[in-house]
């Protein structure tokens, strides 16, 4: 051999080793949280343990498209989670218990189905307090029991008709958020009927007590909520047209081999909340009911464990500007 | 000699007049829907893009405006068409293996330079003939 | 303009012979092979921004395509880290030829196979699968490293570069682009190889091995198949093999009359026509067939795919060229005119290469930074957004290269045309009418 063949071989498998070795020593060092599509797997991994108090430092990845990563029931800021870029993400709790953390940017049909949990262990608030009972489960409700409005208003009710109408009526007893929360605006309409409006005017009433029970910032936040998490299905004008709705009705379809076929696709398209005969029969309590548990077995996602009462209660009150005009000819 | 005049020389432009013009573009895991849009030079145009899948922007060559949209939030991009020409428009939120390849195309006016191009072809191979016939 | 011989150059000529300066080129190209490989399996599944995928089909194939070729020939070749591992197993060294060559098998490549068809159809298997190929950094590093161990397993059962002359996808269109190349390496004087014995540029000697290219290096008078690998230099006993820079396309001066060849260059014509429109045109659908691969839609794609380049394209240039003779002079009329199509194809290639690398080039920085996405910085370029660059010589660049490529392709078919006795205007309008299609696919 010659001198100089040794040491060329010895600077050849050097350099593959350094170029094989090193990128993969980084890369077992480098645990990342990788977001796909639902229907590619989701979150991995989608559970994650964590401590009290102890600063969780995530570092996320998405492997197709633009996710987004939040934790429900917790005050932050979303963050954007980019195809091929590392975000990072440090979390710290100070209560143990279960969190789901979700997917923020729509990302298909199924994004609202890429969640994972944190596991929080150690000292806190245990044990833990009984959860709080949804409204429509002390009241009663059944939420797919149809809830059809048999009347409903032959314009748009206008809340500062609804104002100047009320100005003269007694109707402190409806203003309460118990009442609105329990019942329908049909349900309230009916308790007008003691007085002397028409049928328009009763629901102009019945629109500004609806706006009464809720302020323009929750409204607002409300829009927001709508736009980033229902506009892809219901439609960005509530009419049950999204973006994905087809998608759903034919998902829809394959059930109609079914013997309760036609009902099941009836129930895969999502919600038109321009229907009044549909949202006018529906209370607040009975609406909150359906985002909190979902759809069973539609694309009705559930986001118990993603909004605060707060949100649901501001999104629910949004939900009625589909119905009800809140602007107003003053504006 | 052609050459220079088929590549600069100016070409009867018809004037007219600037109009206000909306696009729905729909976008989808790899296309743009319409992908082809002719406006006027000077038309004010306005596009609304609907995400119908995932997150898709929509990038203009030439014009380096961009806007993005997320399935239920439609983005409106509006600017006015003051450069002619053919100009491809683009997806720059990664959205899949075919991103890179999601492209629509945007004319405004005629698309003079390929005109010209093609123009300057003929040109060159007519050159080329009649030299060589000449030899 | 006469031809200018490099290597009379002594620190060229130094440079070229010793091992050293290629074997440091060599080790930094196969380390960078196979990081490549390695960022593709397991790397981001993220095209853009993992390493494998813009450093490969990006960064190379932008220089590769836009300076290596049209400059250098086989230039790439010179340095491509492919047929390494594969050959230093072979021959038993990694510099000068050792004392006790091992024994490998060392058989002659079939003689059915002496010819460019197996290069022709690996290159459409890449081209009909480009769509995912190219942004699917799994299946490139799978890619890679397949052609890697073919080239190690030929190395050990056939004698030289098999792997390299009759298979590889690249070498097939670099080989025939090469013919325009300004750089050659000839013989200097022909009376010199008459009466040299033993040959030690193709059979080897104890300064260098046999030219591993197949290529006997003194009846050499085309670029087509020598890889610049510099053997001859070394084992040439009379300093009779000279690196020369000459005018472009000096080789098309004697067109080839292989018809495997001819094809290649209506391969390569026509899969840069499709690239053009499926891949940088508005039209979806197209994207969607060919990236769907293994669906209807995606057999109907590649069914016209090879319709347009084994029969639309070829019989209409027939019809150009055809004087309904005798099939043998036809055939070699075919293929000499074909080499009209060789600098069209290279700056058809030069044209639909410089949208996509000008559009993507910035991600170049980013990956960088960051190869394997996993969220590193190694030179602060991690977080480069996205840009197109230098889209205002786009156009431009793209109107000089598809004319100029087809002023001169009409040269070409001129000087053709004149030894074939004759006329070249059909073939001229053939290459004036793609041209058109091309230029209006891509402006």
């Amino acid at each position: 051999m010659k001198r100089s063949e040794l040491p060329s071989r010895i600077l050849i498998t050097a350099g593959m080793l350094l170029a094989v070795g090193t990128p993969l020593f980084f890369w077992t060092r480098t645990p990342l949280i990788h977001a796909r599509m639902a229907e590619n797997g989701g979150w991995n991994p989608d559970v994650i343990q964590a401590e009290v108090g102890n600063p969780l430092h995530l570092r996320l990845t998405s492997d197709d498209v633009m996710h987004g990563f939040s934790v429900g029931q917790m005050k932050m800021d979303a963050v954007d989670v980019e195809p091929g870029k590392v975000t990072d993400v440090t979390l710290t709790f100070d209560k143990p218990g279960i969190y789901t953390f979700f997917c923020t940017r729509w990302c298909g049909v199924n994004h609202w189905r890429m969640r994972g949990t944190i596991e929080v262990s150690g000292p806190g608030a245990n044990p833990e307090p009984a959860p709080t009972i949804p409204l429509y489960v002390t009241l009663g409700f059944d939420l797919d029991a149809p809830h059809e409005s048999p009347v409903i208003p032959s314009n748009q009710p206008s809340a500062v008709r609804g104002q100047q109408l009320a100005a003269n009526l007694e109707i402190s007893k409806f203003s309460n958020p118990d009442f609105y929360r329990t019942n329908s605006p049909y349900q309230l309409f009916e308790a007008l009927s003691s007085t002397n409006l028409s049928e328009l005017e009763k629901w102009d009433v019945v629109s500004y007590i609806w706006q009464s029970n809720t302020t323009p910032e929750a409204l607002t936040n409300g829009r927001d909520l709508y736009a980033q998490n229902c506009a892809a299905c219901h439609g960005e004008n509530g009419g049950g047209d999204g973006v994905f709705a087809d998608d759903l009705a034919k998902a829809g379809e394959a059930s109609m081999q079914s013997m309760t076929g036609a009902t099941d696709m009836l129930m895969q398209t999502p919600v038109d909340f321009t229907d009044s005969k549909r949202i006018l029969g529906a209370a607040p309590a009975l609406l909150q009911g359906k985002i909190l548990r979902g759809g069973m077995g539609t694309g009705m996602p559930m986001w118990g464990s993603i909004f605060t009462e707060e949100q649901i209660w501001d999104l629910v009150a949004y939900l009625y500007s589909f119905q009800f005009d809140y602007q107003g000819e003053a504006q | 000699m052609a050459g220079l005049a088929v590549a600069f020389a100016p070409l009867p432009v018809q004037p007219i007049r600037p109009q206000q013009r909306t696009f729905q573009i729909e976008a989808r895991q790899f296309a743009y829907s319409p992908s082809e849009l002719n406006v006027n030079p000077g038309d004010t145009i306005t596009i609304r893009l609907i995400s119908t899948d995932v997150v898709h922007g929509l990038y203009i060559d030439g014009y380096d405006i961009s806007v993005e949209a997320d399935p239920g939030q439609t983005a409106t991009l509006t600017f006015t068409a003051t450069k002619p020409g053919s100009f491809r428009f683009r997806c720059n939120i990664t959205c899949g293996a075919m991103h890179p390849f999601m492209i629509g195309k945007l004319t405004v006016g005629a698309n003079d330079w390929l005109f010209r191009s093609a123009g300057l072809a003929v040109v060159a191979v007519l050159g080329i003939v009649i030299l060589v016939k000449r030899s | 303009m006469a031809k200018i011989e490099l290597t009379r150059n002594t620190s060229i000529k130094n440079a070229l012979i010793s091992r050293y300066p290629q074997l440091a080129v060599f080790v930094v190209m196969l380390m960078g092979y196979i990081f490549a490989i390695l960022a593709g399996l397991v790397g981001t599944p993220v095209g853009s921004h993992n390493f494998s995928i813009v450093f490969v089909w990006i960064a190379w194939w932008a220089i590769l395509i836009l300076v290596a070729v049209p400059f250098f020939g086989r230039g790439w070749c010179a340095v491509c880290p492919i047929p390494l591992p594969g050959e230093w197993l072979q021959r038993g060294a990694v510099l000068n030829p050792p004392d006790k060559k091992p024994k490998w098998f060392n058989l002659r490549w079939p003689k059915a196979l002496r010819n460019i068809w197996l290069q022709n159809i690996s290159f459409l298997l890449l081209a009909l699968f480009s769509s995912v190929l190219l942004t699917t950094p799994n299946i490139t590093g799978i890619v890679l490293a397949g052609m890697l161990f073919a080239a190690i397993g030929l190395s050990t059962i056939f004698e030289r570069r098999a792997f390299c002359r009759y298979l590889c996808p690249v070498g097939g269109f670099i080989g025939l682009y090469s013919q325009t190349a300004p750089i050659e390496l000839r013989i200097k004087d022909k009376q010199v190889c008459a009466t040299c014995e033993g040959k030690p540029c193709y059979n080897g000697s104890t300064n260098g091995y046999g030219c591993p290219w197949d290529v006997f290096p003194g009846g050499l008078t085309k670029n087509t198949y020598c890889g610049l690998c510099m053997e001859c230099l070394r084992t040439c006993p009379h300093d009779n093999i000279a690196v020369n820079i000459r005018p472009f396309s000096a080789d098309l001066a004697k067109p080839s009359t292989r018809m495997d060849e001819a094809f290649k260059a209506f391969i390569m014509l026509g899969s840069a026509m499709i690239y053009a429109g499926v891949l940088l045109g508005p039209w979806g659908v197209l994207k969607d067939a060919a990236y769907n691969v293994g669906t209807s839609a995606w057999f109907i794609y590649a069914a016209v795919f090879l319709s347009i380049i084994f029969l639309v394209m070829p019989s209409f240039f027939a019809l150009c060229v055809t004087r309904f003779e005798n099939l043998n002079i036809f055939k070699k009329r075919f293929a000499t005119l074909s080499s009209a199509l060789i600098p069209l194809g290279l700056m058809f290639w030069v044209a639909f290469s410089l949208s996509f690398v000008l559009t993507n080039a910035s991600y170049i920085l980013a990956s960088l930074s960051d190869p394997l996405g996993l969220g590193w910085n190694l030179f602060g370029t991690a977080q480069t957004t996205w840009q197109p660059m230098l889209t205002s010589i786009l156009a431009p660049g793209q109107t000089l290269a598809l004319v100029g490529g087809l002023i001169w392709s009409a040269r070409t078919a001129q000087k053709a045309a004149n030894e074939a006795k004759v006329s070249a205007i059909p073939v001229i309008g053939y290459c004036l009418i793609v041209t058109s299609v091309m230029l209006w696919l891509l402006l």
